[in-house]
């Protein structure tokens, strides 16, 4: 058994929204506990406004949590105070984001951030060693001549999303936060990236958290995978058990939701769309229970336990 | 028989460049045939002229665009009419009743500070005469609404209050209201969740099936092909290089490009090794001399490089442009 890298135990957010006398508290990320191996692909996948974002921010440091506890490496992170273990953590867990255009300002060469990451984190003068530098792109495909004294503009996406996953490299991290990396890459291009992140943690033993909306890419390239509705986990266990034979209703409803790029797995029932956001962030019991075929009247008033089952853990009262 | 056709259609993007011209050409000598009754899907990666291959074919040509050569043509009453020859007041007249467009961002086609009942009125007033307010326009419309399955209330809804699911199914409604021959529908999925995605699909499907008319629908999202298109057209760098039926597309592709795209498409239940094209997809302001595709393509050869494939007809109905299967080159 490999170790703990990150452990997430009953993280929760509540942001409060509307003006100074309708206040509306909205719990976006609603008790949420997994853990991430050591050389692990970790999936945390939901629909916009699932939370899944909330979650990947309150562990880069970029939110602070309302509750619940993030040990890494042993170690909660949520009360480190000296700036010299932050930075330990910053280097050893980094974060790519969605469009790559937007990471790199348009004005300055890509290479200046590669030389930037290894002076800040590693202390390294690019006059002193550029090795560093080098073995990163080496790992994403690139050489340094490919950079070289060229601005955003002059890569495609995908192009980009590579050179953020070698600056992200540099400082040889443990994991790697990708949120949504390969959304805003070309579909041609997509499936390079993705198998970079294979690659990864094959060679390096190197864990990513994959965030995503594309079960298909998901299952593809993770181990384990979480599905997350409206700030809950609602099933959580290796991403063949989840996507093969889902349990949970909303994994169902999901799933049979994909247009699989298949023209012989047509959509052959019909879809009921209703219920409002806002309403299911306000549902006491199972968010799902306005939508779901098998509700039952104890799911809109009880609050859900976890269940496991076949190695899965499912918050469905139909499994207890 | 067809309902729209292109013939050699060139536009392009002329940018001024420190008094040098620049020509983008993101739509390259494209034919283009669509049929009455029929779910034309256009698949391609962005910047691929996708976008602006229908906006020319909607007539929405404004500079820096520019129509360089070839026609666009509506058949409207037993006759095939060239858009370009017609002026600003007849193409306003067949905009929206002959042929419509459902754009990406639903925002933007519903005023964000007037209820969605006026975005109803102004489309229709515009078309047609209402002297019987109640019996002209408020029946209809929401005869229209119930009919696609979308609640009546929602016309006394400011946009902002409507979710993006349903604000996208209300373009489709508001497109759809005055019953087009032709709706071009422009990424219409690509903002929404998995589950309205399908609702949109549907709603499309349904209006489709009860009008009889012509959808021509733009995606990158191949699932979203594979569901509702009944054929596809691929398109490179400015060109069309292949065109069958959709079983075919995704069954029996010819074109190294669809090959690629088609076999590097991840699908649940099959963890399978998936590779990408090599290298990436080229400009449009100097693609490469020769077929656009030859520098990312395994198989090409000197003939690749000297001259450009020409898309005809390899297997019955399946077009595609590709040396690996015929001979024929387009004349420049």
């Amino acid at each position: 058994m490999s170790s703990k890298l990150i452990e997430v135990n009953g993280l929760t957010k509540v942001f409060r929204v509307g003006s100074l006398f309708s206040r509306v508290r909205l719990t976006a990320v609603d008790n949420v506990s997994f853990d991430i191996k050591d050389a692990d692909i970790y999936t945390l996948a939901g629909e916009s406004g699932s939370g899944k974002t909330t979650v990947s921010r309150i562990i880069l440091g970029l939110l602070e949590a309302s509750e619940g506890e993030i040990l890494y490496k042993g170690k909660n992170i949520m009360n480190i105070k000296s700036e010299r273990e932050k930075k330990e953590f910053r280097k050893d867990v980094q974060a790519i984001f969605q469009n790559p255009f937007e990471t790199f300002n348009p004005l300055r060469t890509v290479e200046n951030y590669l030389y930037e990451t290894q002076k800040n984190f590693l202390g390294v003068d690019a006059s002193d060693s550029i090795d560093g530098i080098e073995q990163a792109l080496t790992a994403v495909g690139l050489t340094l001549d490919d950079v070289k004294e060229k601005y955003p503009s002059e890569f495609s996406g995908g192009q980009l999303q590579r050179i953020s996953i070698a600056r992200a490299l540099i400082t040889q991290p443990s994991l790697l936060i990708a949120d949504e990396p390969v959304s805003m890459v070309d579909a041609s291009l997509r499936m390079s990236i993705v198998n970079l992140f294979k690659e990864l943690k094959d060679r390096y033993g190197l864990s990513v958290l994959y965030i995503t909306h594309d079960l298909a890419t998901a299952y593809y390239v993770s181990d384990k995978i979480a599905i997350m509705f409206r700030g809950n986990i609602v099933e959580k266990g290796s991403v063949e058990k989840v996507l093969d034979s889902p349990k949970h209703p909303y994994t169902k409803m999901l799933k049979e939701s994909i247009a699989q790029p298949d023209p012989r797995d047509k959509w052959d029932s019909r879809v009921d769309l209703h219920l409002t956001e806002r309403e299911e962030y306000m549902l006491k019991g199972c968010k799902f229970a306005g939508r779901c075929p098998h509700v039952m009247e104890r799911c809109r008033t009880e609050e859900i336990p976890d269940f496991d089952i076949d190695g899965v853990t499912v918050k469905c009262l139909l499994y207890q | 028989m067809s309902v729209l056709n292109t013939e050699g259609l060139k536009a392009y993007y002329i940018i001024d460049v420190l008094g040098e011209k620049r020509y983008v050409r993101a739509v390259d000598d494209v034919d283009l045939e669509i049929r009455e009754n029929e779910i034309y899907g256009i698949a391609g990666e962005s910047g691929c002229g996708k976008t602006t291959l229908i906006k020319t074919l909607f007539g929405m040509v404004e500079p820096p665009l520019n129509v360089m050569d070839g026609k666009v043509k509506y058949k409207m009453n037993a006759e095939y009419a060239d858009i370009f020859a017609m002026d600003n007041k007849r193409m306003r007249e067949i905009r929206w009743e002959y042929i419509s467009y459902i754009p990406q961002g639903s925002m933007s086609v519903l005023n964000p500070v007037q209820k969605v009942r006026y975005s109803f009125e102004h489309f229709i007033k515009a078309h047609r005469r209402i002297r019987n307010k109640e019996e002209e326009f408020i029946k209809p419309v929401e005869r229209h609404l119930q009919a696609l399955g979308l609640p009546v209330q929602i016309l006394d809804s400011y946009p902002h209050q409507l979710s993006g699911g349903m604000r996208q199914r209300v373009t489709v409604a508001l497109a759809t209201v005055l019953q087009p021959k032709i709706i071009i529908a422009d990424e219409p999925t690509t903002a929404l969740d998995v589950v309205m995605q399908r609702g949109v699909i549907q709603l499309l499907k349904d209006v489709q099936s009860s009008l009889k008319n012509t959808i021509i629908m733009v995606t990158h999202d191949m699932g979203i092909h594979a569901n509702i298109a009944d054929r596809i057209g691929i398109m490179y760098a400015g060109k069309m290089i292949e065109e069958a039926s959709t079983e075919e597309i995704f069954g029996n592709p010819l074109h190294p490009y669809t090959q690629y795209l088609i076999g590097s498409l991840p699908k649940i239940g099959d963890k399978s090794y998936k590779t990408s094209a090599p290298g990436a997809p080229p400009s449009l302001i100097n693609p490469p001399e020769g077929c656009r595709f030859y520098p990312r393509c395994d198989r090409a050869t000197d003939e690749c490089k000297a001259a450009i494939p020409k898309l005809v007809e390899i297997e019955p109905g399946h077009k595609a442009a590709c040396f690996l299967y015929s001979g024929v080159k387009e004349d420049e």
